[in-house]
């Protein structure tokens, strides 16, 4: 028999955290897929369920200094509109899932969750997402690129939680967001793009890039971005064949259901070389 | 009574918006027994030994073994077991029931139930040939021999399916010597007669109920008839209500689908481009048993020469057996299989000898009196060329066309023509169907419709009605139309084919005439009607010779759409329509049958992938198998068209199928247009114009 518990607070959830091995509920918009049950049937889970979508303390969104501290269980309707959000994450946020899951999803669920197709991946990949991650012990911040370690998996320790999200602040003046799935709402992801750059005086002084649902986790390679960084913009054109190999190596799609392998990638050099332009014309 | 074409109120809408109306799924009955299907593994197999778990006490299992008629599902051709005996066909196939008390207990049943199997080499593909057609008009023959120039097109297309809101669901009852089958359903007596076949027993001993229907599209033709079966021999044996009710999972992976299709044209070209003469194959995958493909085949091969007039024809046809999943009805029945081949074939005919697609089109459009593909007659008036106008104006398609035919512009247009046949093909209405229907008239002066007719939110119930009380002259509120229950209706025929206004409304409008002729207040009064075929109607069921169908619906379709070429994807930018069903009963019906056919024809075209590996559906659920959301639908600009049919009511044909039957097509030239390369599958999905725009 499995129990359910419902903290009143966040301190509580840590107590009860500490004593056991529990599943973590969010918005359930993932688990209840993943536990699923024929119909009429309770869904299987195997532990205990913590119940962490109620706590109040884990709802919010705060500028503070140049980041954005977002609790893990703000939903992503919430991120879809408020004001403190960078827009590439709330673009995002507004083409993933449809309004009814939207206002239960939670951001902590879909990094919880660690699919290579988690929407807002790629864009907290693009603003070196910090990760804090608490338990009744103690509390850690890891960069999301090393949090996530493969499809599902995580880096997570006993009793722990995905407290808050920080992303660090970024000065973009070129922004780029694609999501392609096979249709306009309720998809997953065949690819996804986040990219965003910084020009000024004909100079590419930033560029960054994240490639969602090509490779077991989201591809971001900073070396890639140091070498573009400092080139005229009027020049970027003539990297992008040499830019696009870089990528090449790192993104490796698959042939499954829901497209193929070679799609996927023929779109991943379509958008570098669609955004590329756009840094070209921002010089 | 003002216009019938105004619009009132649905009858079935309040109780589904209220959330009060019943469904399948809904119901409990008391000692009522959870049952679960134990399926094939293998695409081919036989069975060598089956090894049960020890049994609860209260729980059963069913199998081949309790059927005490025909171990045969009743449809058209005689190949599909109720459970297999022996062999399997295709993954998924039934083999037998697990009934019980408590749904956790059951799948634990079946969970531990070893099949020992001895697998052997499946067929897949256009190999194994079980049904053949051909016809021909005029003399195709010689006029290839001495043709100039002959152009070719292969065309193909995919599975789709159903996705009806509800899943498949049955009750199976045994009461006093009667089993009772209540369910979702489009045909209660096509599961009567199922029944009473597979139980052995007499007409009078079983009683088919349907329950409110949460959609259907053709899925809930024959395939239920299988679970009814099912249900009724599990409930023969343990003498307890049997509710077998599937996930949408399991739905998706083992109901019928629409046939994939293969389409092969030869054209000979006149020396003033026409075309002269045709030449048509048709390939049809029934999957692993036969049911009625071989009607689909003809209802397709009919289609050949799409709405054009061809004078030297030869068409012929196959259903090959695969060790898949059996395909069977789906809205429009093997039309929107050829209309999309024929209207690609046609263009891209235009296009190799080099003549204005649109130019060639008119020339072969049919007109009132030509002969049909299969030798009758368009006897009723055909106003196709004020319908492609007003299509055209409204769309502004010629400028756009021209525009968008510049390289470079990946915007596209395209335009398809489509007819449809209304009712059962042939004399099926007259040698197989022969409907009856009754109005009854209590003394409080209340009329019941009596008909097997069924709403599945396609509106039969009010239109139904609204005739019934349009020919009376009473208020609509003053006629009643229940689900149907074979026990108190007689056999109106299936709720398919486009024949429900058309013919058991026809049938409903002479009833309603009859009584009001008899009409005495505060008296009972029963009345009856029956089919009776035009005399002129005409048909040959082995050649294909003849009338073909009593009456046609006609449609023009406009889309317009804007391809990425940085992710290939299709937005759809413009949807416009327009109709010739004779006339609308009600006007809001009609276009929620169009904007939905029109929807799910689309999405048949471009984004509705569905691929079977090995014998196995890959898209299994709603989230791989895609079909478009509201997010996806843009608004569209459908005009009906006023052309009256002098044998239906209110001088209606067909609806219900029509607007499905020209999406594919026309969002299929819409993209041809945009990428400027030849289309010839579908769906058109952005992995495929990948190819077609990166490699040519
Ligand atoms: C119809 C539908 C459409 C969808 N569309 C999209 C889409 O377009 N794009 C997309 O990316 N996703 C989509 N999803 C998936 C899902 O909605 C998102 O991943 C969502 O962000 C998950 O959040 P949640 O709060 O519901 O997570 P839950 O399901 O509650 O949890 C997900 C995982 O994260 C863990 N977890 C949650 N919170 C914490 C925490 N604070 N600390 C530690 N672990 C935690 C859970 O244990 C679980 O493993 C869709 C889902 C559905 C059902």
């Amino acid at each position: 028999m499995v129990r359910s518990y419902i903290p009143k607070s966040y301190g509580e959830a840590l107590d009860i955290l500490s004593k056991g091995d529990l599943t973590i509920m969010a918005g359930g918009t993932d688990l209840m897929v993943k536990k699923r049950n024929r119909a009429g049937l309770l869904p299987s889970f195997q532990k205990d369920v913590l119940f962490l979508s109620g706590i109040k303390e884990l709802s919010y969104i705060n500028k503070e200094n140049s980041s954005v501290r977002i609790g893990s269980m703000t939903t992503l309707e919430e991120i879809l509109y408020s004001k403190q959000i960078p827009s590439l994450l709330r673009e995002a946020a507004a083409i993933m899932a449809s309004p009814g899951i939207r206002h239960t999803a939670t951001l902590g669920g879909n990094i919880g969750n660690a699919s290579p197709a988690g929407d807002t991946l790629p864009v907290l990949y693009l603003y070196n997402a910090m990760i804090i991650i608490e338990s009744k012990r103690q509390t850690r911040e890891v960069p999301i690129e090393e949090f996530i370690t493969g499809p599902g998996r995580t880096t997570f320790g006993p009793g722990e939680l995905i407290k808050e999200i920080v992303l660090e602040e970024a000065k973009f003046n070129v922004l780029y967001y694609k999501k392609i799935g096979g249709r306009k709402t309720d998809a997953i992801s065949k690819v996804s793009f986040a990219a965003g750059a910084f020009a000024r005086n004909g100079i590419v002084e930033d560029i960054r890039m994240a490639f969602g649902a090509v490779s077991p986790r989201v591809a971001r390679d900073r070396g890639i971005e140091d070498s573009i960084k400092g080139t005229p913009a009027a020049g970027i054109l003539d990297l992008a064949e040499e830019i696009r190999n870089g990528y090449g190596n790192i993104i490796n799609p698959i042939d499954d259901q829901r497209s193929n392998a070679k799609y996927r990638k023929k779109c991943c050099m379509n958008m570098i070389d669609d955004f590329l332009g756009k840094v070209f014309a921002e010089q | 009574m003002s216009d019938i074409s105004k619009s009132i109120p649905k009858s079935d809408s309040a109780g589904k918006i209220a959330g009060e109306t019943i469904y399948i799924g809904d119901m409990v009955l008391d000692d009522m027994l959870h049952a679960m299907t134990l399926r094939s593994v293998h695409a081919k197999a036989r069975i060598k030994s089956i090894r049960l778990p020890e049994m609860p006490e209260g729980y059963f299992i069913v199998d081949h073994r309790d059927i005490p008629g025909d171990n045969c599902v009743n449809i058209i051709f005689d190949d599909m077991p109720v459970f297999a005996d022996g062999k399997v066909n295709y993954i998924g196939e039934p083999i037998l029931l697990a009934a019980g008390p408590k749904r956790k207990k059951v799948k634990e049943i079946i969970d531990s139930i070893e099949v020992e199997y001895e697998p052997s080499e499946p067929v897949f593909g256009y190999s194994k040939s079980v049904v053949h057609h051909e016809f021909e008009k005029g003399d195709a023959a010689s006029v290839f021999c001495k043709a100039e120039r002959i152009i070719k097109g292969s065309y193909s297309t995919g599975y789709q399916e159903h996705i009806y809101m509800e899943p498949q669901g049955v009750i199976g009852l045994y009461e006093d010597n009667k089993t009772t089958v209540i369910g979702s359903m489009q045909c209660p007596y096509y599961i009567k007669n199922a029944v009473v076949r597979t139980l052995g027993t007499g007409q009078e001993n079983v009683r088919v109920i349907q329950a409110a229907t949460g959609g259907a599209f053709g899925g809930k033709e024959e395939f239920p008839s299988l679970m009814g079966c099912q249900a009724a021999v599990a409930a023969n044996k343990t003498g307890k209500p049997i509710k077998l009710i599937y996930e949408r999972t399991e739905d998706i992976e083992t109901t019928t689908k629409r046939h994939p299709s293969r389409i092969d044209f030869e054209a000979a070209a006149g020396e003033d481009g026409s075309i002269e003469a045709l030449r048509v194959r048709v390939f049809l995958d029934s999957g692993a048993y036969i049911g009625l493909s071989g009607v689909v085949l003809q209802r397709a091969m009919i289609a050949a020469s799409g709405v054009y007039t061809i004078s030297n024809l030869s068409v012929s046809g196959d259903v090959y057996e695969t060790n898949t999943v059996p395909n069977g009805a789906f809205r429009g029945f093997g039309a929107p299989q050829m209309f999309f081949a024929i209207e690609m074939f046609i263009h891209h005919f235009a296009i190799e000898t080099g003549q204005d697609p649109l130019a060639l089109r008119k020339r072969h459009l049919a007109s009132m009196g030509d002969p049909t593909s299969t030798g009758g007659t368009f006897r009723d008036p055909i106003i196709m060329g004020d319908m492609i106008q007003k299509a055209i104006d409204m769309s502004g398609y010629d400028e756009k066309i021209a525009e968008y035919s510049k390289p470079g512009d990946h915007r596209g247009i395209g335009m398809s023509w489509v007819l449809h046949g209304c009712g059962f093909t042939g004399s099926g209405e007259q040698k197989h169907i022969k409907a009856v229907v009754r109005l009854r008239k209590e003394k409080d002066d209340m009329v019941t419709i009596l008909a097997a007719n069924t709403e599945m939110g396609q509106g039969a119930m009010t239109t139904l009605r609204k005739i019934a009380a349009g020919v009376l002259g009473i208020p609509i509120e003053k006629v009643i139309y229940n689900n149907p229950d074979t026990d108190l209706v007689p056999d109106s025929g299936p709720t398919v084919a486009s024949r429900t206004v058309m013919i058991v409304g026809g049938l409903i409008a002479r009833a309603a005439r009859q009584l009001k002729e008899k009409w005495v207040p505060g008296k009972e009064i029963l009345v009856e009607e029956r089919y009776r075929q035009p005399d002129y109607i005409e048909w040959d069921e082995d050649k294909l010779r003849g009338d073909a169908y009593p009456a046609y619906s006609w449609g023009v379709n406009v889309v317009e759409v804007e391809v990425s070429p940085v992710t290939y994807e299709v937005d759809l930018k413009g949807i416009w329509a327009v109709y010739d069903i004779g006339k609308a009963i009600d006007e809001r019906i009609i276009i929620g049958q169009a904007e939905g056919g029109l929807s799910q024809g689309i999405s048949y075209g471009m984004t509705e992938v569905m691929e079977c590996r090995e014998g196995r559906i890959q898209q299994r659920n709603m989230t791989d198998y895609i079909i478009p959301t509201a997010g996806d639908c843009i608004p569209m600009e459908i005009v009906i068209m006023d052309n009256p049919y002098p044998l239906g009511p209110y001088g209606a044909k067909g609806a219900g199928e029509l607007p499905l039957v020209g999406g594919a097509p026309a969002v299929a030239l819409a993209i041809e247009n945009a990428i400027g390369k030849r289309i010839d599958r579908i769906p058109a999905t952005p992995e495929y114009i990948m190819e077609l725009m990166e490699n040519g």
